[in-house]
């Protein structure tokens, strides 16, 4: 179908045997949209078929919604990391009318469905001149399959809190050292208790000392129901990069994130990465037992903002075990 | 006239990514790579097409004729004659006593006897004479692999080559033409490119566990030294032979396939440049002062093949794969299996055994720069393969079971008609390196170009290893 505002008749050059930018009257129907008002760029991915190993087609569609004629486009697409993609880049020769689409076809290798819950997220980037003026647009696409863990308590994956007659257990930090609960006791953190940061009632870890007690975050999904203000969740960081993406997905299919970070918990500033100090503890316990007394070793909290009109049905975790969570829970 | 096209990453990146590349791998001297006369495709002939993506013709029972029974052909039969759907009809060796002693032992086994073939060196063309053969194996001294996989072909059967498939780049490209002109599969016997650590460390890959893929190592390092000096083990000393007469890194495929696998060489990237270093020769000459009595006829030969020949390979894409040669040096067995990427590594042979062997570091489910077991992963990326047939592989063949998974899917897939997991581009851009090296090293270790044997057809991603679950077809 020749399109409605192409300038001259459209050339489909194949590319590598299968690829084509093929012009199209309008973006096609659920689809992802960029962010924008109704004169900016829209750009739209295509459902991404992930019953693989497969090599599946993605379909990217660009549609000027600018005033002015679309030039030197170029749409790009990739997924997730390591997930090859054919061809990365395309381009279109010549202009976009306003109101006129393109669609550029992407093929992409994707591997056997994963057991458990996964997300998969791609994203596709134009460039071009002219349209909205804004030089680029960009869109993103998640789709994401499983069940999220039922709690925080589910993904603890790391013994950070031991008891000093009993320190052997212990690796917050990937060198055999974790929290004192005993120090944490004399700060007011002791197993089942409440805990208050940044307006959110949050509960310490309620298992025995020496035993799996918070999550080293790897984009773990877990179920949290409610609706808040925001996400408040506590915890600390080890080396100095402890910082990651939340993302919370709500009952209605939408998603929003935000950045958190906390400090080491030792040797960085407390509001490192933005972070509220909670508490400190005296010291630390090391593989020998109880030393490093008159350092601080500490808890912080961070937060991310919900849409509080929308109820929270799981986040999914940064993808950094450096970040070690001991709770989460939504602030009024 | 708006047209579409794609922007090559050479055109993103200012151009000349591979030369450029090459040069640094070898070592940042200001010299292009070298492009060996075979190391451009020769133009196809008119009617000549392309084998990506040809599936086989189903056949309900897929015969073999085995040509080559020393201690590797022999062994192989057996394991031919125990896949479901697989009769061997055939068999041949120049000794003909091979011939008989294996005929003997399928049918005491309570198979059907092959045909036996052999007293001859062209008694092989006798039995591709026959046509009740649709695959050939041929397991003999490598000199023999070119000259009767390309008769195979041209008689019209499908082929499976002990490695190499050739040693010659012009060999490579004849075969390569030679199964595009008669419509015949030919792939490279890389039974290691179905090891289970090897599928697994592919489908992590293709997960994006490793994140992009940056470099990988393989190689084949094992200790042959008393092999390579029995008067019985390779016969008329044919393996060591070639240590007096080549320089190539003979025989690295085992440990290069499966990097190549997982980096989709042939499917998005091809090996680009190669550039060979190669150790002094003292590992044989050494065991043999120290272990061969005076008199034995190796006391007449003189080793020209280095001990650890190394070939840094660039692709395409701008990865680095290092594959390593050595078989005349003490040390225990290693291919190596290393894989990395932006966000980890694997490395096979490092492990603890019952964890697979392996070790992991990837992120972000790792932290603290310390090693992982492999044993997790292995578990969840098992190829369904090795959880269909793994049993039934580790009780019928040889090298952990990789030869019995080899055996059984080149059969599923000829019974089925499916596309090759491994087809003629795969196998002869394995074996380039062995011509290569030698180029190379002569060149005091220069870049050579590798030749694109696809014919530009590599940009397409395709399934390959990394395949879907399959019934084999059920026996009448």
């Amino acid at each position: 179908m020749r399109p409605a505002g192409f300038i001259g008749s459209f050339r489909a050059a194949v590319v590598a045997g299968v690829l084509a930018l093929l012009p199209v009257a309008g973006a096609t129907a659920a689809e992802a949209e960029a962010p924008g008002d109704a004169a900016r760029t829209k750009v739209a991915i295509s459902t991404v078929d992930l019953d693989g190993p497969a090599i599946s087609t993605v379909r990217v569609t660009v549609t000027n919604a600018g005033p002015d004629r679309m030039r030197a486009l170029k749409v790009s697409f990739g997924g997730p990391a390591g997930w090859a993609v054919q061809p990365s880049v395309l381009q279109v020769d010549g202009s976009l009318a306003r109101g006129a689409s393109a669609e550029a076809t992407f093929r992409i290798q994707v591997p056997e469905r994963r057991a458990g819950f996964t997300v998969r997220t791609f994203t596709a980037t134009t460039t071009y001149l002219g349209g909205d003026g804004a030089g680029s647009a960009t869109a993103t696409r998640t789709q994401h399959s499983g069940t999220p863990l039922a709690s925080l308590a589910a993904a603890y994956n790391n013994v950070g809190i031991t008891d000093e007659s009993d320190t052997g257990p212990g690796n917050y930090d990937g060198e055999g050292n974790s929290f004192s609960a005993q120090k944490l006791a004399a700060v007011g953190l002791r197993p089942g208790e409440p805990v208050t940061a940044l307006g959110a009632e949050l509960r310490w870890p309620n298992v025995p000392s020496g035993t799996r007690n918070n999550v080293s975050a790897a984009g773990q999904a877990v179920a949290l129901g409610g609706t808040g203000s925001r996400l408040v969740l506590l915890g600390s960081g080890v080396t100095s990069g402890a910082s990651g993406t939340v993302t919370v997905y709500y009952t209605d299919g939408t998603t929003g994130s935000g950045s958190i970070g906390f400090p080491n918990w030792s040797f960085d500033p407390a509001n490192a990465h933005g972070a509220t100090l909670v508490a400190s503890s005296d010291g630390r316990n090391r593989p020998s037992g109880y030393g490093n007394a008159g350092i601080a070793y500490r808890v912080f909290a961070h937060s991310v903002p919900l849409d509080p009109a929308k109820t929270v049905e799981f986040v999914v975790l940064p993808a950094n075990g450096n970040i070690h969570l001991f709770d989460m829970a939504l602030a009024p | 006239m708006p047209e579409i096209r794609s922007v090559s990453r050479r055109l993103l990146l200012g151009g000349a990514l591979a030369t450029t590349g090459a040069l640094a791998a070898g070592g940042g001297a200001s010299q292009a790579a070298a492009a060996p006369r075979a190391a451009v495709a020769p133009p196809r002939r008119p009617g000549q097409t392309s084998m990506i993506d040809v599936p086989y013709p189903a056949h309900r029972t897929v015969r073999v004729g085995v040509i080559g029974l020393g201690n590797r052909g022999s062994g192989m039969t057996t394991g031919w004659a125990a896949v479901p759907g697989c009769t061997v009809t055939a068999v041949c060796d120049i000794r003909a006593d091979r011939a008989k002693r294996t005929a003997d032992g399928l049918a005491n086994a309570g198979k059907p006897r092959p045909a036996e073939y052999g007293g001859s060196a062209d008694a092989y063309q006798r039995m591709l004479s026959r046509d009740d053969i649709d695959l050939v194996y041929i397991a003999t001294p490598w000199e023999f692999h070119y000259p009767q996989g390309k008769a195979a072909l041209l008689a019209g059967k499908h082929v499976i080559v002990e490695l190499p498939i050739a040693t010659e780049l012009d060999e490579l490209w004849d075969l390569v033409d030679t199964s595009e002109r008669t419509r015949r599969h030919l792939m490279l016997a890389e039974n290691c490119s179905y090891g289970r650590n090897e599928l697994a460390m592919l489908k992590m890959a293709h997960e994006g566990l490793f994140g992009d893929i940056t470099n990988g190592h393989g190689g084949y390092l094992h200790d042959l030294r008393a092999l390579l000096f029995s008067d019985t083990y390779y016969t008329d000393s044919w393996r060591r032979l070639w240590h007096t007469r080549s320089t190539a890194s003979f025989y690295a495929m085992h440990g290069l396939a499966p990097i190549a696998a997982a980096m989709d060489i042939n499917r998005g990237d091809r090996m680009a440049t190669l550039t060979a270093t190669a150790t002094a020769p003292k590992g044989l000459a050494d065991y043999r002062a120290r272990f061969v009595p005076r008199g034995h006829p190796s006391w007449n030969e003189t080793y020209v093949n280095g001990d650890l020949v190394t070939c840094l390979i660039e692709t395409a894409q701008g990865r680095i794969i290092r594959a390593e040669h050595d078989v005349s040096s003490p040390r225990p067995y290693s291919r190596i299996n290393t894989l990395a990427g932006s966000r980890g590594i694997f490395e096979d042979y490092a492990g603890v055994v019952s964890a697979g062997g392996g070790r992991i570091y990837v992120e972000p489910d790792h932290s603290g720069h310390s090693w992982r077991d492999f044993g997790s992963y292995r578990k969840e990326f098992d190829h369904w393969l090795w959880k269909k047939i793994g049993d039934d592989a580790e009780n019928n063949g040889g090298h952990g079971g990789m030869d019995y998974v080899l055996q059984w899917r080149t059969v599923q897939l000829m019974r089925a008609g499916l596309v090759p997991d491994i087809d003629v581009y795969d196998s002869a851009a394995w074996c380039a390196p062995v011509p290569l090296s030698v180029m190379s090293l002569a060149a005091n270790g220069r870049p050579v170009q590798i030749p694109d044997f696809t014919r530009g057809a590599w940009v397409n991603l395709r399934m390959g290893l990394d395949s879907r679950t399959t019934e084999m077809p059920p026996v009448a």
